[in-house]
């Protein structure tokens, strides 16, 4: 069974259609990437699947069990955790305690949360900054917490907003090997990114989405050279 | 029926002097997202300059305005150069509780200047009413009502016409934008500021013969500001207007069919369900 | 050397008024005491979770009225009708937060100033449950023995136990919870609302949570105010100028510190009571609102943490 799907799902902003009829699977363990042009409608299906605006029409199920319309806090007790596409560090407060209150959610007493903090701060390679202030490290350090943070409580489903916005070439191909890493530790990822290189290497499977609908889904190699997805990001004049 | 009327044309006359303090603020904030507590105490500084001119200068109090307007102009550079201008980085909430110290600051001072005492502002020319179609209306009203137009169509005139005006604007909606279109951010802000100030400040000199003065007065009507500039939309100066005579009419409309001491809580109970379902003001043009 | 500084400072508490014992004095001590308090219950929820309320009022005025009503026309001992007066406030906080928490930021705390001024004018208007402009009046407290004697409640030493076991108990349950998750996710809200959602924290419940806590101690404090100045009616007990003197406390003293609220207490009242002396002849009734809104500024300008903050950051840095 799949462990999210999205059926139908339809968001209007008042007169604004922000994404139609948009249906997909993520299948456990996988690597689902999410691309389009700018303003198609990425982020606010992410959005829409992390509880922090709710659809006009359809469904979102995560292992079955229908989620639409609960709150973001809900949401991630159920097992889905988010990044934001620009960072969002709890800024005066320090990088251990940025994750310990994550993992408050799983790890009810502070010893066990900060443990668990700790071993995955250790993962992301963040162990030596443990009692910075969260606003003083790199960018790249802070897109290191914002997942630390996120992965801290125990999610089947990470989703991934841009996490590569911002970062040199070095950094993109070490988040790679990361995203690749939390995968293979049982987290299936969904991921929205604008740098298709690295997305296009590292995922199993490409939904392309356009002016809010899906135009495409299919393994990487597919979505090159499908005609609709090049016409999407390139215009549709062809001379 | 005839008491209807009475009540909508008083509630749009001072409803008029209501919008002209609301356009301040929400050009103020509209510009510089800043929440300004101390926006009534210009009001109550406008509404003792008309009183100080009077007494001690003889000049009629809506004459002394073409003296009023420039310093308070002046005193509005002031404030924001020296003042405010440090606290905007620190953030809107944090300028919030500054202004709220400085509007303390300011109220008590003139209390302490002067005493606490209630004063009234009585002209010679304003006994009777003016009875149009059998309506009252009195005259300071009638005279602050017509400046008050004056001024708001001046106003439109500087908003429209003129480069800094549009500047403001620009700025009002889209402050990269505007600076990255060459716009000076930093006067504009100054500018804007000055303006929102000076037309508190005028809009208290005009209303000072047709209310009560006392220091504190700028507490209430700071409360009423805003329900004004939430209504209209905050940062819309059309929003400002229509909100302003729409207080000013549901005020005047409540006081004689609903009980007169609920009448303020109405202002309030409307200000918190707009804020609470519809943010961008009863027309949808303010920013959330 | 942290632990004998809070013994100090607790046998200094307590035998205060024996040190010194004139009663102006013991009276300017009550007042800080009970501005503490107002400060404390404002921090829990302005300090400590980042909702900044103006209307803090709401819940003094709330605990006073209750404990006023529960006495006269109960005849229930304000002992008992300040815990009383404590909860009715915590209890009126839940609706009060729901509506209001939608709101963020500076609209938030311009609802719960919208809110305040219509508890106000309700306050004012019902007569038969308020006595309106009119006010509540204790003539005489309840006799009552403490060990072998009858308390004399013309001095003014049995109030300033009272409030200071209040403020004790105000002052111990920040710290509680402080040291609580509750505690730890009011940060989180703080910093970032949508980020602590993110991760789980059910924000809405949390904020309520705070509030009712916060407001529990505001309820209290305003239930000892009508004990000890037998006196409310609605401009004085749910002003916008209460609600705003809270936050001054509040913010001068030092947001999300344990110590702050007593600290900004001790500033503002005392030393606004020494300037209104030595500066003002004719204006002593609200002379120190002047001195309360140069120190906000003074504050916020180039103390944001508050005194108490900015020492505490000092005393850091030193070891």
């Amino acid at each position: 069974m799949a462990l999210l799907t999205v059926k139908g799902l339809t968001k209007y902003f008042g007169g604004l259609r922000a994404v139609h009829d948009l249906s997909f699977e993520v299948q456990p363990g996988e690597i689902l990437g999410l691309i389009g042009p700018n303003g198609a409608g990425k982020t606010t299906a992410f959005n829409l699947i992390a509880g922090f605006i709710h659809p006009t029409r359809g469904q979102i199920l995560l292992d079955g069990e229908s989620i639409a319309g609960m709150k973001p806090y809900a949401v991630t007790r159920k097992g889905i955790a988010r990044t934001f596409q620009i960072v969002k560090p709890f800024k005066k407060l320090t990088v251990l305690e940025n994750v310990t209150l994550a993992a408050f959610l799983r790890f009810p007493s502070r010893g066990e949360a900060e443990s668990q903090a700790r071993r995955v701060l250790e993962r992301m390679g963040l162990e030596s900054k443990i009692s910075a202030l969260a606003v003083d490290l790199t960018l790249s350090e802070q897109k290191r917490l914002e997942i630390a943070r996120a992965l801290a409580t125990q999610p089947k489903l990470l989703l991934l907003d841009e996490p590569m916005s911002g970062l040199n070439a070095t950094e993109i191909e070490q988040a790679s090997i990361l995203v690749r890493d939390i995968c293979k530790g049982g987290v299936t990822i969904v991921w929205v990114e604008h740098v298709l290189k690295a997305i296009m290497n590292s995922s199993d499977r490409v939904v392309v989405i356009n002016q809010g609908e899906k135009i495409a889904d299919a393994p990487p190699e597919q979505i090159v050279e499908n005609p609709n997805v090049i016409a999407a990001y390139l215009g549709t004049k062809r001379r | 029926m005839e008491t209807f009327v009475q009540s909508i044309v008083s509630g749009i006359l001072t409803g008029s002097l209501y919008a002209m303090i609301g356009v301040g603020l929400t050009v103020i904030f509209g510009v510089m997202r800043i929440i300004n507590m101390a926006h009534g105490d210009m009001v109550m500084l406008g509404m003792y300059g008309s009183f100080l001119a009077l007494t001690f200068l003889k000049i009629d109090p809506f004459l002394s305005i073409i003296l009023w307007i420039p310093i308070a102009f002046l005193i509005g550079v002031f404030i924001y150069r020296f003042l405010l201008k440090n606290i905007v980085p620190a953030g809107e909430l944090n300028t919030l509780l500054y202004t709220a110290g400085l509007s303390l600051f300011i109220a008590n001072l003139v209390l302490l200047i002067g005493t606490g005492d209630y004063r009234t502002i009585k002209l010679k020319y304003a006994i009777m009413p003016l009875r149009p179609f059998g309506i009252a209306v009195p005259i300071p009203l009638a005279i602050a009502f017509g400046m008050a137009i004056l001024i708001t169509v001046a106003l439109y005139w500087f908003l429209v016409r003129t480069d800094t005006g549009r500047a403001i604007r620009a700025t009002s909606q889209e402050p990269e934008a505007a600076a990255l279109m060459g716009v000076n951010v930093d006067r504009t802000a100054i500018i804007t500021f000055a303006l929102g100030t000076a037309l508190a400040c005028a809009a208290g000199v005009l209303l000072a013969p047709s209310l009560y003065l006392y220091p504190t007065v700028g507490e209430i009507l700071v409360a009423k500001c805003f329900v004004i500039v939430v209504l209209g939309g905050l940062g819309s100066v059309p929003g400002a207007i229509a909100g302003g005579l729409l207080l000013g009419v549901v005020e005047s409309l409540g006081a004689v069919y609903v009980s007169v001491p609920y009448k303020d809580a109405i202002g309030f109970v409307i200000f918190l369900l707009v804020l609470l379902f519809r943010p961008s003001g009863l027309f949808g043009v303010g920013k959330s | 050397m942290k632990k004998i500084i809070i013994a100090l400072a607790i046998l200094l508490l307590f035998t205060a008024p024996w040190i010194v014992s004139a009663p102006f004095f013991v009276h300017l001590m009550i007042m800080v005491l009970m501005w503490a308090v107002l400060g404390a219950s404002w921090n829990i929820l302005g300090g400590f979770t980042g909702q900044v309320s103006f209307g803090h009022a709401t819940f003094l005025g709330a605990g006073a009225y209750t404990t006023m009503i529960l006495y006269l026309k109960l005849g229930i001992a304000p002992w008992y009708g300040i815990p009383i007066g404590g909860l009715a406030a915590a209890l009126i906080a839940l609706p009060i937060g729901f509506i209001c928490f939608r709101l963020r930021g500076p609209y938030f705390a311009l609802s719960t100033l919208a809110v305040a001024e219509i508890i106000r004018l309700v306050a004012l208007n019902w007569e038969s449950l308020t006595n309106g402009p009119v006010g509540l009046l204790i003539t005489t407290l309840p006799d009552v023995t403490f060990g072998e004697r009858l308390i004399d409640w013309e001095s003014k030493i049995p109030f300033y136990y009272i409030i200071a076991i209040i403020t004790l108990g105000s002052i111990v349950a920040t710290y509680i919870m402080s040291r609580t998750r509750l505690g730890a996710y009011s940060l989180a809200i703080r910093e970032d609302i949508d980020s602590a959602e993110a991760i789980g924290i059910n924000t809405v419940q949390a904020r309520v949570a705070a509030l009712s806590l916060s407001a529990f101690f505001a309820g209290v404090a305003g239930g000892f105010y009508a004990m000890y100045l037998r006196y409310v009616d609605p401009d004085a007990v749910f002003s916008i100028a209460l609600s705003v003197e809270m936050v001054f406390i509040a913010v001068v003293g030092g947001l999300t510190t344990v110590a702050g609220p007593l600290i900004g207490a001790i500033v503002l009242v005392a030393f606004g009571e020494i300037f209104r002396e030595i500066f003002l002849v004719h204006f002593k009734l609200v002379g120190h609102l002047i001195f309360y809104g140069l120190m906000m500024m003074i504050v916020i300008r180039y103390l944001p943490e508050g005194i108490w903050g900015k020492l505490r950051l000092w005393f850091g840095s030193q070891h």
